[in-house]
């Protein structure tokens, strides 16, 4: 167990599909993963949006990404994609209030590959370290 | 028995503050309006109703009017949301919701705020329940995905389709109907009158939506070995040049994001126009202008038209200046507390320019119809260009970037 770390919410959104299949096959390979990392069960990553989002981010997340089908994968034909669009505007407005905008993100995985949602994980854990880096976690609401 | 009220002005715009002078007709109350809350010693009322925006160290003050008094109203968006002076706490300030400083209050929101909501609150009686902006707005919208966003310097003809399908941000979607409805007047609506919490957080959502076959970017992820969003500019951000601005005009600091950290660049008016857009301007100082809303908003215009050479029509001139003289009587009407002089001239302006946000009023002439007599292409808003630079017309002094970003404001306060 890592003691004393910076971050302790990591709320990860996951497709039903793609995003909690790829979880599952790498669980089965008992693949090692970032405990901060709370799964959060969707059907789509077309159904978060930032509110969903900043409610997380509000209590107590430090870093709140979707991960979703691949690109053009999607079971519910383009969740995935605006999904992505919501995030990625969400992204320019934390620059825009002068916050770092990498504990925000979206991915994608495949469900046959355990190692494509794992790598995720590692990736979102990474880019929380540059956003505590860039300028400390995100405040509670002003 | 007459009702004793009285209407506080707190700090900011003091529009809605003169609205209540409309309060002086009515024969059932006993209104007196008090522009420097601090100085007021205090006794037994009916109503209070507050305006302007609220500052942590009003906070006494409040809790002083609270105490004497068991109703009070926060009329307008200043005090309910923190208003368009909200746009502030990007840089830092503490622009605060009335609730926040744990103020007990009933809430009108818009800007300007519904004197009609305010009277029928003050004498007790429930609100009717409005409908959705979109219900009442006479374009037709079919929702499709949009394929390019425009901002407002390329101004569409289009007067039958929904500004979002014809891809200008309209946050109607998010609002009630109101009196003002810049909609009408070839502006899309702002939702300063928001018909569900967080509305700017939802709008964006929206919007996003919306913008779904845009071209976002993605690269390979490092360690997942699939795709990942990027974290380049795309033409998602490039759409949307200022967020802050588009989706929280009016609800910044009620918006559950957090306080801004960008560092001020110097008062706190002046800090709202850091980052906002060029073709914003006029619909801002509108706004935030109070009763010098119409020398400010026509001194903003002025400026980028003679920095950039827009020709304008002589009845445009015609317009402005008789915008700019019921100014000066608005002034009077004001001074004298004349509520049927103050009507009369307000009607006068909304005829010209649409509403008292004066949505009608743009750089190159106006956006809709005057008077039926007139030929609209006499004074006809035109397609205008960014040129980055620095303008200077009266008290008012700003620079632009190339993308039409406002990076420095300066405002001479108590000088026209």
């Amino acid at each position: 167990m890592i003691k004393e770390k910076d971050y302790e919410n990591i709320v990860v959104f996951m497709c039903n599909e793609c995003g909690q299949g790829s979880a599952n096959t790498a669980g089965v390979a008992r693949m090692n993963y970032d405990p901060a990392v709370k799964i959060i069960p969707v059907q789509c990553t077309g159904q978060v949006g930032p509110i969903q989002i900043m409610d997380a981010l509000n209590n107590g997340a430090d870093a709140v990404a979707c991960i979703g089908c691949c690109l053009g994968a999607c079971h519910f034909f383009n969740g995935n994609i605006l999904s992505m669009h919501r995030i990625k505007l969400m992204k320019k407005l934390f620059k825009e209030l002068g916050y770092s905008d990498q504990n925000i993100n979206q991915y994608t995985s495949r469900a046959a590959e355990g190692e494509t949602a794992v790598g995720d994980f590692v990736d979102i854990v990474e880019r929380l370290s540059k956003a505590i880096k860039e300028g400390g976690k995100f405040e509670v609401e002003c | 028995m007459k009702l004793n009220v009285k209407v506080f002005q707190f700090n900011g715009c003091n529009k809605c503050f003169n609205e209540t002078i409309l309060l002086n007709k009515e024969s059932d109350l006993n209104v007196e309006l008090i522009s420097k809350p601090n100085e007021w010693k205090g006794e037994r009322i009916d109503v209070a109703v507050v305006t302007g925006y609220i500052l942590p160290n009003d906070k006494k003050i409040l809790e002083k009017i609270q105490a004497h008094t068991s109703k009070i109203i926060a009329y307008g968006d200043c005090t309910t949301t923190g208003g368009v002076f909200g746009l502030a706490n990007q840089k830092g300030h503490e622009v605060s919701p009335i609730k926040k400083l744990g103020i007990r209050v009933n809430e009108i929101n818009g800007c300007l705020a519904e004197y009609e909501e305010l009277r029928t609150v003050i004498i007790g009686k429930d609100l009717s329940k409005f409908k959705p902006l979109c219900k009442v707005c006479k374009r037709k919208s079919t929702c499709h995905y949009l394929d390019e966003v425009h901002r407002q310097i390329e101004l569409s003809e289009n007067q039958e389709m929904c500004f979002n399908d014809l891809g200008f941000l309209c946050t109607g979607y998010i609002a009630q109907e109101c009196k003002e409805r810049c909609v009408d007047y070839g502006s899309p609506c702002r939702g300063c009158k928001p018909m569900i919490e967080r509305s700017g957080i939802r709008m964006l959502g929206m919007f996003g939506t919306l913008m779904g076959n845009i071209e976002v970017a993605t690269e390979a992820s490092k360690y997942g070995a699939t795709d990942k969003l990027a974290d380049i500019e795309d033409d998602v951000t490039n759409s949307l040049p200022d967020i802050v601005g588009d989706f929280f005009r009016f609800s910044l600091p009620s918006s559950g994001l957090p306080k801004g950290r960008l560092a001020s660049m110097g008062s706190l008016l002046e800090d709202i126009f850091i980052g906002r857009l060029i073709e914003e301007l006029p619909l801002i100082t509108g706004l935030l202008g109070g009763s010098n809303a119409i020398s400010m908003t026509l001194n903003v215009i002025e400026a980028y038209e003679r920095g950039t050479k827009i020709e304008i029509t002589e009845q445009t001139k015609k317009y402005r200046e008789e915008l700019r003289s019921f100014e000066l009587d608005l002034h009077k009407a004001i001074k004298d507390q004349d509520p049927s002089k103050y009507k009369e001239i307000t009607e006068k302006i909304r005829r010209i320019a649409g509403n008292m946000n004066l949505s009608n009023v743009f750089f190159g002439g106006f956006k809709t119809l005057v008077d039926l007599n007139d030929n609209f292409q006499d004074y006809k808003t035109n397609i205008f260009s960014v040129i980055e630079g620095d303008y200077k017309n009266g008290s008012i002094e700003y620079s632009i970037d190339t993308n039409g970003v406002i990076i420095k404001m300066k405002i001479m306060e108590g000088k026209k």
